[in-house]
């Protein structure tokens, strides 16, 4: 009986016959990058995780962690796929404690799950994060790949909202890092490592969030301009300010036309500005009519104000924008820059640039309050025999980017595209520790291996 | 390696001038602000990062300890010496580098000031938020490794959520950038990973800070109370009410003596407890929030509420905190400083069991907090002399470090680990959960040179 074949039994034993596919044709939709999983193990609690991943380890099969799989395409080419474990059915709520504001969660429930049990809950409560696709998206995933949203700009990201994680680690021991206080210094910070490490230290299995409550208020401005600078020299001028968007989003022509939301542009606009508000219900109408001075000192073409209905769908949108540009442009290539915040708006203008001299129609999305630039390649026709190009393309905004202080990481593209670039763009000095860490913590390569920066 | 020889390769790297090791010198750098001593071998100034480089390139070459030390404000003897060893005192790297205002980032050399930073920002209307009570002298590089807290962690977070990104010398005399001023840099986040971590996987050499337009308007609060019962519920009455203000500070009554007899912030010597609550942000909706604030208080039987009228008001109240464990130190010879943290509805049910504690070892405790974080400070007072009563106050110190841990809490919300707090680490964590620090451990620092003994308890392989 060969090492895989005593496999099957040995998951089945742990998990039950019912949480193991092995079927050949329901295995094809597993496949990443082209590479099919001999089998998808759905543990039910932290004590079987912990049961295969040992398992694993001791025969040397490569474990996958998956949620319900909106982030399969990021990272680099598996080096193999023999364990898909999907935490599908970790997916309760441990500890919800909104007099403390915390709460405790398994990785396999989707974050649209908890904030709709936080809404509930007394006076209304929420998980300040607000990444792409939150129906689909589970927390595991959210934080493995460190996943954001535009309202990272007021509340932070996973590591400035996690206090505690619980992860299965590639020994099969349970590591409980952090706790239930707000305020812990008690060891090393090991929530730190997990977040964003992309399930290649450990499984992770429950984390522990601050909340919030509810903001009174919330509301949209909404601003076009004719000409980038117009947009950047209003967005400048915010974000010295005094006052506290809780985004503040530029998006090209291009990016607004392809948003899964109906908001023209007036004539000659090329650039929407649009900068989310909440907060006590005072606030709200002071920062908007302040902004919106702003915008006229610095040449608006139009301004609106979205409300309540209006400012849920356009946000949903635009976080879930690629979603939505996948159905037109299956093998469209997301790229993601972290530049200096001063030079958003510039950078933009720089990949506009290089855009249109390479003949490359591109969409935008800057969460100019954090330096965060999104760019999508919309393909046209004769995607292969412009691979090269495309690759090239890549190259100069990773340049452009590094020059900048910034890197750039493709997020998602065609394996064409992926087996010529890396796509964790420009290497760093700091790799060494990640492959010393990685060596010490999986020293038999098991965790998602190929996938992470340096290959590991 | 002897003495002699280690004291002489220093002097090559640095300077005569800038290696100490005179008799006095060793007992000086021996100490901390905690109960612990220890003796170094010899202490060492550098002035740039290529001779810390250097200096632990040699002393790796050698293995020989280092030690990473700022003004020595930390509380739980992470910096004392005691395997001997080099310590690298960071007095002469002390350049703001950089005050970058469009990128809302500083970046500092690690023996800068706290508050030299903030008043240098203050110019430009900026601030950094972290605000450590020692912030007149600790400097950054305590900071980044004690993950150090303060009042307006609260609302803001503490050291870890506002450095992005510093530069590192490893423990074989490796320079790697970690973070840097953008956000997401692809990797590990080391500098999460290296914050609190007590000098014993890197020492920075520079650190990459998040600064932030000053808020537009704050308003500060004194709440005067007849039971300190009812100050602890009002905290978990205000959070609970979703309400978080930038600041929820609690002095006890034994601290409001002392804070009074020596600083007179105002605070009523016949209260049992107190509470400096602040909110800030934008000025609109904020008298609302305050009458609020006010309702919720008098509903948990507050005595008085008290609104600073001006900034000079406000600034007394906050001389009143920071001073409070100086104005302690009058009370008796020595103290000791418990840090227990627990989610904030315990705090009620917590601070009556420590207040147990002090009176079944016969101890006195006074409480000035961090009440909205759930972070204790009990402070126990004796005599250092007196050698049975020394023995009670470490008793009576892991004790309240367990009812903490019991209560679903924590040993330590800001001040560390390092050599006081290490056994108690097991309240919290399995020997598993220890296993995967080690790992971290030997991957930065193999031959364990950086800090030892600090941090990690000893668990069964």
């Amino acid at each position: 009986m060969s090492k895989t074949d005593k496999l099957f039994p040995k998951l089945k034993e742990m998990v039950g016959e019912a949480n193991v596919i092995q079927d050949p044709e329901k295995l094809k939709a597993y496949a990443i990058d082209g590479k099919k999983p001999k089998v998808i193990v759905s543990p039910g609690t932290i004590d079987e995780v912990s049961k295969i991943v040992a398992y694993a380890n001791q025969q040397h099969f490569i474990v996958i962690p998956r949620g319900n799989g909106t982030k399969m395409g990021m990272g680099g080419i598996p080096k193999k796929v023999n364990i898909i474990l999907s935490t599908n059915r970790l997916n309760r709520i441990t500890d919800s404690d909104s007099e403390n504001l915390t709460l405790s969660a398994e990785s396999g429930i989707t974050l649209s799950e908890v904030q709709d049990s936080l809404a509930k809950l007394g006076r209304g409560y929420f998980l300040p994060l607000d990444p792409p696709f939150t129906n689909q998206a589970t927390l595991g995933g959210i934080v493995a790949t460190n996943s954001s949203g535009p309202k990272r700009l007021l509340y932070g990201a996973a590591r400035d909202l996690i206090i505690g994680t619980k992860a299965v680690f590639p020994n099969g021991d349970m590591v409980i890092s952090g706790g239930k206080t707000v305020k812990n210094v008690s060891g090393y910070d090991m929530c730190k490592l997990l977040i964003g490490s992309y399930g290649t230290l450990g499984i992770l299995c429950e984390m522990t969030f601050k909340l919030l409550p509810l903001p009174e208020k919330e509301a949209t401005l909404s601003l076009s301009f004719g000409k980038l600078e117009e947009a950047d020299g209003f967005v400048r001028q915010l974000r010295i300010s005094q006052l506290i968007p809780s985004s503040i989003e530029i998006l090209n022509s291009i990016a607004v036309e392809n948003m899964k939301y109906p908001r023209s542009m007036p004539q000659n606009g090329n650039y929407l500005v649009t900068v989310g508000l909440e907060g006590v219900t005072e606030s709200i109408g002071r920062q908007v009519s302040e902004m919106s001075e702003m915008g006229k000192k610095n040449g608006v073409l139009e301004t609106m104000t979205l409300d309540s209905d209006k400012h849920r769908a356009f946000w949903i949108a635009l976080r879930n924008f690629s979603q939505g540009l996948s159905e037109k442009y299956p093998n469209f290539i997301g790229l993601k820059s972290n530049l200096l915040i001063s030079k958003s708006g510039e950078m933009l203008g720089n990949y506009e640039r290089i855009a249109r001299e390479s003949g490359i129609e591109c969409a935008f999305i800057c969460h100019a309050g954090n330096g965060i630039l999104h760019s999508y390649i919309l393909p046209g026709k004769n995607f292969r025999s412009r691979i090269e190009s495309f690759v090239h393309f890549i190259g100069g905004l990773t340049s452009e980017a590094v020059k900048n202080e910034g890197n750039l990481v493709v997020e998602s593209s065609p394996l064409s595209i992926k087996k010529k670039v890396d796509v964790w763009g420009q290497s760093r000095s700091d790799y060494l520790m990640v492959r010393r860490l990685k060596g010490q913590i999986d020293p038999a390569g098991i965790l998602n291996t190929g996938r992470f920066v340096g290959g590991i | 390696m002897e003495r002699e020889k280690l004291i002489e390769e220093s002097i090559k790297i640095v300077g005569k001038e800038n290696v100490l090791s005179s008799e006095t010198d060793l007992l000086l750098y021996g100490y901390d602000a905690s109960l612990f001593r220890g003796k170094p071998d010899c202490i060492v100034l550098p002035g740039s990062t290529e001779e810390v480089s250097k200096i632990v390139k040699f002393a790796h070459e050698a293995g020989i300890h280092v030690l990473g030390r700022g003004s020595g404000t930390n509380l739980s003897g992470g910096t004392i010496p005691t395997q001997g060893g080099i310590i690298i005192h960071f007095s002469r790297m002390n350049k703001i580098l950089e005050i970058d205002i469009e990128n809302q980032r500083a970046v500092v050399e690690p023996g800068v000031f706290t508050l030299a930073l903030k008043n240098a920002l203050a110019r430009y209307g900026y601030v950094y938020q972290p605000d450590p009570a020692s912030e007149k002298v600790s400097t950054f590089g305590g900071n980044f490794g004690e993950n150090s807290g303060g009042p307006h962690c609260l609302k803001y977070g503490v050291t870890t959520n506002h450095i992005l990104g510093a530069e590192v010398v490893l423990s074989n005399g490796e320079v790697v950038q970690v973070g840097g001023k953008s956000l997401d840099n692809p990797g590990y986040d080391l500098t999460g990973l290296l914050v609190g971590s007590e000098g014993t996987l890197g020492i920075a050499t520079k650190l990459i800070l998040r600064i932030m337009p000053k808020p537009e308007a704050v308003k500060t609060m004194l709440a005067i109370y007849n039971s300190l019962e009812d100050a602890g519920k009002t905290v978990s009455a205000i959070i609970g009410d979703g309400i978080v203000p930038a600041t929820l500070e609690m002095l006890d009554k034994l601290t409001i003596k002392a804070v009074e007899e020596s600083i007179h912030a105002g605070f009523p010597l016949d209260a049992e407890a107190v509470l400096i609550i602040e909110l800030d942000g934008l000025k609109d909706g904020m008298e609302r929030l305050a009458e609020r604030i006010m309702e919720i208080c008098k509903k948990n039987n507050v005595r008085e509420v008290k609104a600073a009228k001006n900034e000079a008001e406000r600034m007394q109240l906050w001389a009143g905190r920071k001073g409070a464990f100086g104005a302690i130190a009058r009370l008796r010879p020595n103290y000791l400083v418990c840090d227990g943290t627990v989610p904030r509805t315990k705090l009620p049910e917590v601070l009556a069991k420590v207040m147990e504690v002090g009176r079944k070892y016969e101890l006195s405790i006074a409480n000035v907090f961090h009440a909205g974080d759930g972070n204790l400070h009990p402070l126990i007072l004796f005599d250092e002399r007196n050698e049975e009563e020394l023995r009670k106050v470490h008793l009576a110190g892991s004790e309240i470090m367990k009812l903490c841990a019991d209560a679903g809490g924590t040993i330590s919300g800001e001040h560390g680990i390092g050599t006081e707090k290490k056994k108690e680490m097991l309240f919290v964590f399995t020997p598993q959960d220890i296993r995967a620090m080690e790992k971290v451990k030997r991957a930065f620092d193999p031959e364990d040179l950086y800090n030892p003994g600090k941090v990690l308890p000893e668990v069964e392989a």
